[in-house]
């Protein structure tokens, strides 16, 4: 999983407005308490995800956190004893005591697990379609040398996942086709391993030569904001101030403890309503969107 | 090896089943400030569900419980709250049937008739109040954790009238309770009550805590150690006023063995004289001693302990 321009809207903003837009998405999840609004971020996210032409890898993503957000939900309902609406009694488990699973402790578990989902899936569409060379190039007039250590970080991971496959064809040329199972992982692992500090050695090497060590603070693009890059961050903007808004009055808050109470349906729905419509509208804009 | 195994499961199946339980019924709670000082929330049909903790039994019956590290501590109680107060640390601690616990409310059943008493109090002097007398006539009539224990009645001599009394009482409850000299034996899964002049109990092994200060008995109470006098103490320990004869004390507390295992609940019903236990005999009674943690008799008045000087 990995970056790769596409004729998105998400695509066609600059890094810093996608990567906006995407930390927003992020932070709503993590305040967001209602079930509703909750589980409308999670489908924001999804939908933006296929808006950017990315469904397929943040799916993929959404697919391996359930099991996670499931095990989140048992544990919690395990280890917490508050609530007041018991579902099995346990007895008494030493060194715990009395264990009762209880419905809230199983929402809340819920809830956080899919907290969770929501936001792995939110840097997930951050991956894959925010360009990690534009974000850095910006990075770069913050702090040229940890721009520089990032940029050749997220530069070796590729380079290294190619070396690894081209190992692997390799090792399956042989002749007894380089055993079976763990062993031949571990080999390929232990060949990729060391080719990684040659070509770390390598890069250091060249960027001695080129004189790297004095570099100075990269100067600003000049690029004009484009359209994409407005709707994208008004869009972050409002995504925040919602956040902020939600919790304040408070709108659609929702507590599982110790007894399940929370706002009315139609005021969660209202507030996912209003999520969706900031988050998905900067996606109507096709014009310009071509790599 | 497969008996113990068979036990083991059964014992730990025996709370084991779907949905809430039974409920526990007659339960009563006080939620309360400064020793006892100030009710909060005082109920004896507070709401109940099948299988309550004290915890949940708390949450159901008092406004705006907060709780931290996960749900585990109660942090406040109708904006009353734990930390500092004034430079003093305070917090909330609960007593099951006059006895603190040893776990967490979250892990403690709610038992038929329990008396679950929970108070914000300064433990600048001690966080240890192993047993409190506020919630007469438990832990007698249902014992601890849901198993009555036998009771018995310790005196410095079994034939006098306090002796008499206060076994009496105990069987107006329907405690029958056996009757017998002072012992030094630590005596397990017994609670007992010990009645005489101060004089005559001071050397027995739990009630000599209480000469030791509250930081060792838990009891803002000293006797003197001629036992013509009790002082009385606040809750910062200073000593507020000393009475003499005729002056009676009712006060609970542990002890720990050789072997660091703590002890049942020992009630101490004493004074000064002769008079003075006879006076506290009298104040053996759900009325005088209900929502304090000890208790003073003087000139038949009894004064909740720590002494708030009034």
């Amino acid at each position: 999983m990995r970056y790769r321009r596409r004729a998105s809207p998400l695509h066609a903003a600059r890094a810093v407005a996608g990567g906006a837009w995407c930390a927003a998405l992020a932070a709503a999840a993590l305040a967001a308490e209602h079930p509703i609004v909750l589980l409308g971020l999670a489908l924001i996210v999804l939908a933006g995800a296929g808006g950017a032409g990315v469904a397929r890898e943040v799916g993929r993503v959404a697919l391996w956190m359930v099991p996670w957000a499931l095990a989140i939900a048992v544990i919690n309902m395990v280890v917490v004893r508050q609530g007041f609406t018991i579902l099995a009694r346990l007895g008494e488990i030493p060194p715990f005591g009395q264990v009762d699973l209880t419905l809230e402790a199983l929402v809340y578990g819920s809830l956080f697990g899919l907290r969770l989902l929501t936001v792995a899936a939110a840097f997930a569409v951050f991956t894959v379609a925010v360009d990690p060379d534009d974000l850095l190039r910006v990075l770069r007039r913050a702090s040229v040398r940890s721009a520089l250590a990032a940029t050749l970080a997220t530069r070796l991971v590729p380079v290294l996942a190619a070396d690894a496959q081209r190992i692997e064809e390799a090792r399956r040329c042989r002749a007894d086709q380089g055993g079976e199972g763990a062993a031949a992982r571990l080999a390929v692992l232990r060949a990729v391993a060391g080719g990684a500090m040659d070509r770390a050695l390598d890069v250091a090497a060249t960027l001695e030569v080129r004189g790297y060590g004095s570099a100075k603070r990269g100067v600003r693009s000049g690029r004009p904001w484009s359209r994409h890059d407005q709707a994208f961050l008004a869009s972050a903007v409002a995504i925040v101030a919602l956040t902020l808004a939600a919790r304040l009055v408070p709108l659609a808050s929702f507590d599982p403890y110790p007894e399940i109470t929370g706002a009315g349906v139609g005021e969660a729905l209202a507030l996912t309503a209003a999520f969706a419509l900031c988050a998905l509208l900067p996606f109507a804009g096709r014009r310009g969107i071509a790599p | 090896m497969a008996a113990i195994a068979v036990a083991l499961l059964a014992s730990a199946l025996a709370g084991c089943g779907l949905g809430a339980g039974p409920q526990a019924s007659d339960t009563e709670l006080l939620v309360s400030k400064d020793f006892g000082a100030q009710p909060i929330v005082q109920t004896d049909q507070p709401k109940t569900g099948g299988s309550d903790t004290v915890m949940r039994l708390l949450q159901r019956n008092a406004p705006k419980v907060t709780t931290r590290f996960g749900g585990g501590f109660v942090q406040s109680i109708d904006g009353v709250s734990g930390g500092t107060s004034g430079g003093r640390p305070v917090d909330w601690f609960f007593y099951v049937n006059g006895i603190q616990a040893d776990k967490g409310a979250t892990s403690i059943k709610v038992h038929q008739g329990d008396r679950v008493w929970w108070d914000h109090h300064d433990w600048g002097v001690t966080d240890d109040v192993p047993a409190v007398v506020g919630s007469f006539p438990e832990p007698f009539v249902h014992g601890i954790d849901g198993r009555r224990l036998p009771t018995r009645v310790e005196c410095v001599e079994p034939q006098s009238d306090a002796c008499q009394a206060v076994a009496d009482k105990l069987a107006d409850l329907g405690q029958v309770a056996a009757r017998g000299g002072v012992g030094n034996s630590f005596v397990v899964d017994t609670l007992r009550i010990l009645v005489g002049p101060w004089k005559a109990l001071r050397g027995e092994s739990t009630a000599k805590l209480l000469e030791k200060g509250p930081g060792t008995s838990g009891v803002f109470a000293k006797p003197a150690a001629d036992g013509r006098s009790i002082t009385l103490l606040d809750q910062d320990g200073r000593a507020t006023r000393t009475l003499g004869a005729g002056t009676g004390l009712i006060a609970a507390t542990k002890v720990k063995d050789a072997k660091d295992q703590v002890s049942d609940p020992v009630w101490i019903v004493t004074g000064t004289d002769d008079a003075g236990v006879l006076a506290a005999t009298a104040a053996l009674d759900e009325g005088a001693l209900n929502g304090h943690f000890a208790v003073a008799i003087s000139g038949g008045r009894p004064i909740g302990l720590p002494d708030r000087g009034q």
